[in-house]
């Protein structure tokens, strides 16, 4: 049997050299392979416009659908831009960086779709130039901070014939689908819906900064229409680009009410204000009441956004009927189903995949210890957290869990279905003629909060 | 006439000692008949297998959270169900009930000690009153009466 040559120390070095080097690269490589090259998947040629915190949230939730292939990004911010580029360059997307959009869109003739995460108040011109150059839009919510911007983007997808998803992500979430398919509709456990109350409470947050050395120069900031910095990072808070914390927060929930009950309002009151903070233009806080008319009757709603306290629960909308009720979040840590005493049993629900009895957490029974016997009965009667202190109190809520898990980043489905209108025809989940109703929805309540009265809608008010 | 009086009333005292006696031997004797008769029980049926298996469990948990070695809890643990149908019955009919209700009150024990050793607070409260009641079952048993064979006076 002939013997192997000797292995070197130098030869050993290279190898071993080599061999590491392919291992750090080996996810990169896989990666960089399936980029628009899935088998039996039509690529699909995408541009950003917007690479700040939600223009990447965006970018990292598409990467991970077989297909899309980022050809361009764009923001006037060299900081963020080169950064997103940087980045989706490094998963083998030929993403060029472009500082004006306009540019982008006359050079880049392989674009499919944008994805549009910019302020609010560029989204009407970002999203109908974009439709105007023959490209699909995800735009993302709120559709526009004015309902005149909202309106025209309508009327451009019409016009175009090309499609236009808003980011209200939740309606193809499929906990949320289940939720409003399954347990409302064709189960219809939680009765008939009388209330509806939604939240958002964030704890107090800082200003967003900038690296030194990053600033825009003040004359670039007024071209694109931002007062100075401070403004340009901060736009969420000031009325020129954004509709506040209503809009930034309230949007996702509120479109849900709508969404979920089928219905629009017919009217809004509302109470808030720059209470807290001193460098803000926008409310810091926002208490809305609406009125729902549904088939079944009314549904009143409230909806709560306050940025001074994360007490209470973090965010939710819950949903209250007759004989049950669900508490529905993004986070499935804020989810709970409850079934009225006086309503029939959720048993039969199980069976059908429905709902299911909570494991652990609110509701579950308590945990057996390691020595102890399961299975044992326990007598009846009030426990020692919720028993009754008050003859009018009625029995208390039996709690439920929701079978339906979501392992994807909470964008990716709705980025799903906007690929899968553009490839498959698929219908869109948030058209822009829903969005644009819950644009008016949402808008309402900075229009009432600013009147200091209770403020009407008219059908024709959601139809463009 | 201040004897009778003294009489009547001994004999009175006599018999609600005899009736509270036999109210806590009765209590005491179905407590520990059953506590025996569930470790047989699983999902609503019983058998030897479901005892093994209930008390395999308990065992291994009380090891598992304590100090103490697999067999000598599982030592326990398997003689512990005949060991309370045996004075369950015991008590009940009335046998040697001084001798059983020690002997009772001394497996509570060894079963508080378990629970001792998992820091089962609430256990051992519950036992602890158990063992309280077998400590006044003694103090009271020189009254006992209806006993099929019945301890040396």
């Amino acid at each position: 049997m002939a013997e192997s040559p000797p292995l070197s120390r130098r030869d050993f070095l290279s190898t071993s050299a080599k061999l590491g080097a392919f291992i750090a690269a080996a996810p990169y490589i896989a990666r960089g392979a399936a980029v628009g090259a899935a088998p039996g998947v039509d690529t699909v040629n995408v541009a950003l416009i917007g690479c700040g915190e939600e223009g990447r949230i965006l970018s990292n939730a598409a990467i991970n659908i077989p297909g899309v292939r980022f050809v361009a990004v764009c923001d006037i911010w060299p900081y963020n831009l080169t950064r997103s580029s940087r980045l989706l360059q490094k998963f083998n997307h030929p993403a060029k960086p472009y500082e004006d959009y306009q540019e982008m869109l006359a050079t880049e003739k392989e674009i499919d779709a944008v994805l549009v995460a910019t302020p609010d108040f560029m989204h009407a011109a970002h999203t109908n130039a974009a439709l105007k150059a023959g490209k699909h839009v995800y735009c993302e919510k709120l559709m526009s901070n004015t309902v005149e911007g909202a309106r025209s983007m309508v009327l451009t997808a019409r016009e175009t014939k090309k499609l236009l998803q808003i980011g209200h992500q939740r309606r193809s979430n499929p906990r949320y689908q289940h939720a409003r398919d399954k347990i409302l509709r064709e189960g219809r456990l939680l009765g008939r819906v009388t209330n509806i109350s939604g939240q958002w409470h964030r704890a107090v947050t800082d200003d967003f900064g900038f690296p030194t050395g990053q600033g825009i120069p003040d004359a670039k900031l007024a071209k694109y229409g931002y007062a100075n910095m401070h403004e340009f990072r901060n736009w969420r808070w000031f009325k020129k680009y954004a509709g506040g914390v209503v809009s930034d927060l309230g949007a996702h929930q509120i479109d849900i009410y709508n969404w979920m009950l089928g219905a629009r309002p017919r009217m809004c009151m509302a109470s808030g204000g720059v209470d807290y903070y001193k460098t803000h233009e926008w409310y810091d806080n926002a208490i809305a009441v609406y009125e729902f008319e549904t088939k079944e009757g009314i549904v009143r709603a409230t909806y709560e956004v306050l940025t001074t306290t994360s007490a209470g629960g973090g965010y939710h909308e819950y949903f209250m009927g007759d004989e049950g009720a669900l508490k529905m979040s993004e986070n499935p840590k804020f989810t709970k189903l409850y079934r009225e005493a006086r309503a029939p049993e959720w048993e039969p629900y199980v069976a059908k995949g429905y709902v299911t009895k909570p494991e652990s957490g609110e509701g579950a029974p308590a945990p057996v210890k390691p020595w102890q016997k399961p299975g044992v009965k326990k007598l009846g009667g009030p426990s020692k957290a919720g028993g009754t202190v008050d003859v009018r109190e009625t029995a208390q809520l039996s709690a439920w869990d929701m079978p339906v898990t979501l392992d994807k980043a909470i964008h990716q489905p709705h980025l799903e279905n906007f690929f899968d209108g553009i490839r498959k025809g698929a219908a869109l989940n948030c058209s822009a003629d829903d969005a644009f109703a819950s644009a008016v929805t949402v808008l309402k309540v900075n229009e009432a909060i600013a009147a200091k009265k209770m403020l009407t809608f008219s059908p024709s008010d959601f139809v463009v | 006439m201040s004897d009778n009086s003294a009489s009547n009333s001994s004999s009175t005292s006599r018999c609600d000692y005899t009736a509270a006696f036999i109210l806590l031997r009765l209590f005491l004797g179905l407590r520990t008949l059953l506590a025996g008769v569930e470790k047989f029980e699983s999902s609503g049926s019983y058998s030897f297998e479901n005892y093994y298996k209930n008390m395999g469990r308990m065992a291994q948990g009380i090891t598992g959270a304590s100090f103490m070695p697999l067999w000598m809890t599982r030592n326990f643990a398997h003689s512990l169900g005949y060991l309370l149908i045996a004075f369950g019955v015991a008590l009940l009919l009335g046998i040697k009930t001084r001798v059983t209700l020690t002997l009772t009150g001394l497996l509570y024990v060894g079963l508080s000690f378990g629970l001792m050793a998992v820091q089962e607070g609430d256990g051992v409260a519950w036992l602890g009153m158990h063992i309280l009641m077998f400590a006044v079952a003694l103090v009271l048993s020189r009254h006992n009466r209806f006993a099929l064979w019945a301890d040396k006076e």
